[in-house]
């Protein structure tokens, strides 16, 4: 007999005990599959659409991951910025946390360390944090709070069955018009999903603090893995080391708002690589924003109380 | 293709013909030409590029975990597989879970000093080495899962997993060299089989990515696999079936003399870089630039990877990009400084 959930999961622990009871889970019904048919319909045709304005083709596609979706609706001029744009201590930590999240889940029966995490990148071959800190005198450099946040996510951490399937940085990829258009995502933690008899769960590690534009990340993680599977996640579980845990079980309405996002971003970009003016949208970002010295509107843009709030880490 | 063994016996002298022909150019013995689909497709993108890579770029670059994934993804799969082979036929309640599947393998399987990756694995476990075991299984978990969810479970029936060798020597990788003796090795990168190999041909090689690339990749990737292993078997694949992990797209291309044709191009293409080389490391009249001269340690001698960058490569992902001026970023104790 199938187990009823009597509260919403908080966390996930919560989320593995309630979702992970059988093959009836995963909504894989005919009903949500046509409802993603129609959905991958839609974003194929506005993703051609956008392409004959764009000019993009397959061999010269529009590369949307979750970072330009984001910074194409939220200010399409910094989705411009050159990649080599630097790290900052809160992006090598958000590199340090994940790594840490990962061996948590691949390695459960030993406790992450900072020491640990930093051999796991670079044994992946990621050298980025290293040579971080190699420019600034080794580990000692790294923000003095990273192993108590490490330690603050190993306690909310799980014991993850196997048969869950878990695993860690799982591409996600859907293409549109043909090859016009790519959207494109890694996964920090995947669970379930098919061949499993478990439905899927995404799980999303963030190192700073919680803020909103993570739910759409998550959101459009959903969607990607909706549209490979051909069945939308039971849920999208974002992790913070500050002790937040935001579970959110995927709805059709989130699926379609995630398509709208999508949609948007090709809007937009569109009218950037037609010759449009990328236009600047001011706000707290400004503050960590890589073309602030060349854009008149992020100079001009002054932190208040409320915005420094609002911030995103 | 409708003599499989006639086309493969075809290609087979094509093959050693232009490999004779490049070595033959060689103005100096020629060692170690490690063929395999990651040379011939860096070979093809920019020859220049290539032939500059040297003995470290040329050949294996020995086993790390990006390295090893694949390979520890099918040696785990194949000792699941093995020992489910002693019993009952595979049932969907037999679903390997990915990463019990890898570490049992690294449990059972792998022994210090041995060869191939269980060999390296098990230097790993004499080393204590924590943090690469966990990066190659976790990398190989990411492959066996991929290459179950897409292919189906139970995998489909006659399906040999191929690049693996086991303890009793049942299988290995499928390698084809010209002439005994020869500099030359070319390894073909299929993952599986599926069918049996008989005279008929009509079987099918499996490749799985784990990141799919662009259609023109993936022919190019076809031609190479099926003209390799047509070497390697003596007989022509009936099609190449190319999965990718990201997309879950199963694409079957199959072969014909075009693809053999193909194929053998980019084996030999390989071959005669690696003689150049000899007399010409970068030669940037041979640059091919692309979206790859954004990473290429060569670019501030190549003007025609400089010229692409300032034009066609101001774009990225479809957009055009904003140079950023170098400032100190904020960190937490600036956060609004720059």
């Amino acid at each position: 007999m199938r187990r009823v959930a009597t509260r919403p999961a908080r966390n996930l622990t919560d989320l593995l005990a309630d979702v992970g009871l059988g093959p009836g889970n995963g909504d894989g019904s005919t009903t949500a599959a046509s409802a993603l048919d129609d959905l991958a319909a839609l974003l194929d045709h506005r993703a051609r659409r956008a392409a004959a304005i764009g000019g993009w083709t397959a061999d010269e596609p529009l590369r949307l991951a979750k970072g330009t979706v984001g910074w194409l609706l939220r200010c399409p001029r910094r989705a411009l910025a050159a990649p080599e744009g630097g790290m900052t201590d809160d992006l090598i930590a958000g590199i340090v946390i994940d790594a840490a999240a990962k061996l948590a889940t691949l390695v459960p029966q030993r406790t992450p360390t900072v020491e640990a995490a930093l051999a796991y990148l670079e044994a992946t071959g990621d050298a980025t944090v290293a040579d971080h800190l190699a420019d600034r005198g080794g580990p000692g450099a790294l923000p003095s709070d990273v192993a108590a946040r490490i330690d603050q996510l190993a306690g909310a951490w799980p014991a993850i069955d196997p048969g869950w399937w878990p695993r860690v940085e799982e591409p996600v990829r859907a293409v549109l018009a043909g090859g016009a258009v790519v959207v494109s995502g890694r996964l920090d933690v995947l669970l379930g999903g098919p061949p499993s008899p478990r439905p899927a769960v995404v799980v999303e590690v963030k190192a700073g603090r919680w803020h909103d534009g993570a739910r759409a990340d998550a959101h459009l993680y959903a969607l990607l893995v909706a549209m490979r599977d051909d069945r939308p996640p039971a849920a999208v579980v974002t992790v913070v080391a500050d002790g937040t845990t935001q579970v959110e079980p995927i709805r059709p309405a989130v699926l379609t708002a995630a398509a709208d996002r999508v949609v948007h971003a090709m809007d937009v970009a569109a009218d950037i690589a037609a010759g449009q003016p990328a236009p600047a949208h001011p706000g707290p970002h400004c503050g960590h924003c890589p073309l602030r010295p060349a854009c008149p509107e992020g100079r001009a843009w002054h932190p208040d109380a409320t915005d420094d709030a609002l911030g995103s880490p | 293709v409708n003599d499989a063994v006639g086309a493969a016996d075809r290609l087979i002298a094509a093959v050693t013909a232009g490999i004779d022909a490049a070595l033959a150019d060689a103005p100096a013995p020629v060692a170690d030409v490690y063929v395999g689909w990651v040379a011939a497709a860096e070979a093809a993108d920019c020859p220049a590029r290539y032939r500059a890579a040297g003995e470290g770029g040329w050949g294996f670059p020995g086993w790390s975990a990006p390295t090893a994934a694949a390979a520890v993804g099918r040696a785990a799969l194949d000792h699941h597989l093995h020992a489910r082979d002693r019993g009952p036929a595979p049932s969907p309640a037999d679903l390997p879970a990915p990463l019990e599947v890898v570490r049992d393998w690294i449990r059972a399987a792998t022994v210090a000093g041995s060869p191939g990756v269980g060999g390296w694995m098990g230097d790993l476990r004499a080393d204590g080495d924590a943090a690469t075991l966990a990066a190659t299984a976790g990398l190989a978990t990411r492959w066996l899962a991929g290459f179950v969810r897409v292919l189906g479970w139970p995998l489909p029936a006659g399906l040999a997993l191929l690049g693996v060798t086991r303890d009793d020597g049942a299988s290995g990788a499928p390698r084809w060299w010209p002439a005994k003796g020869s500099p030359v090795t070319v390894a073909c990168g299929a993952d599986a089989r599926l069918g049996r190999v008989t005279g008929a041909g009509g079987f099918v090689l499996v490749a799985h990515r784990v990141v799919s690339g662009d259609d023109g990749a993936l022919r190019d990737r076809a031609a190479f696999e099926a003209a390799a292993g047509a070497l390697a078997i003596g007989v022509a694949p009936g099609s190449v079936l190319i999965t990718a992990g990201d997309t879950g797209d199963r694409v079957t291309v199959p072969v014909d003399d075009r693809l053999l044709s193909l194929g053998a191009e980019r084996i030999v293409a390989v071959v005669a870089e690696r003689v150049a080389a000899v007399e010409r490391g970068f030669d940037p009249g041979d640059a091919t630039p692309s979206a790859a001269c954004r990473h290429c340690d060569h670019l501030a001698d190549c003007p025609p990877g400089d010229a692409w960058m300032r034009g066609a490569g101001r774009w990225q992902g479809g957009l055009p990009v904003i140079p950023v001026i170098p400032v100190m970023l904020p960190n937490r104790a600036s956060r609004f400084g720059a």
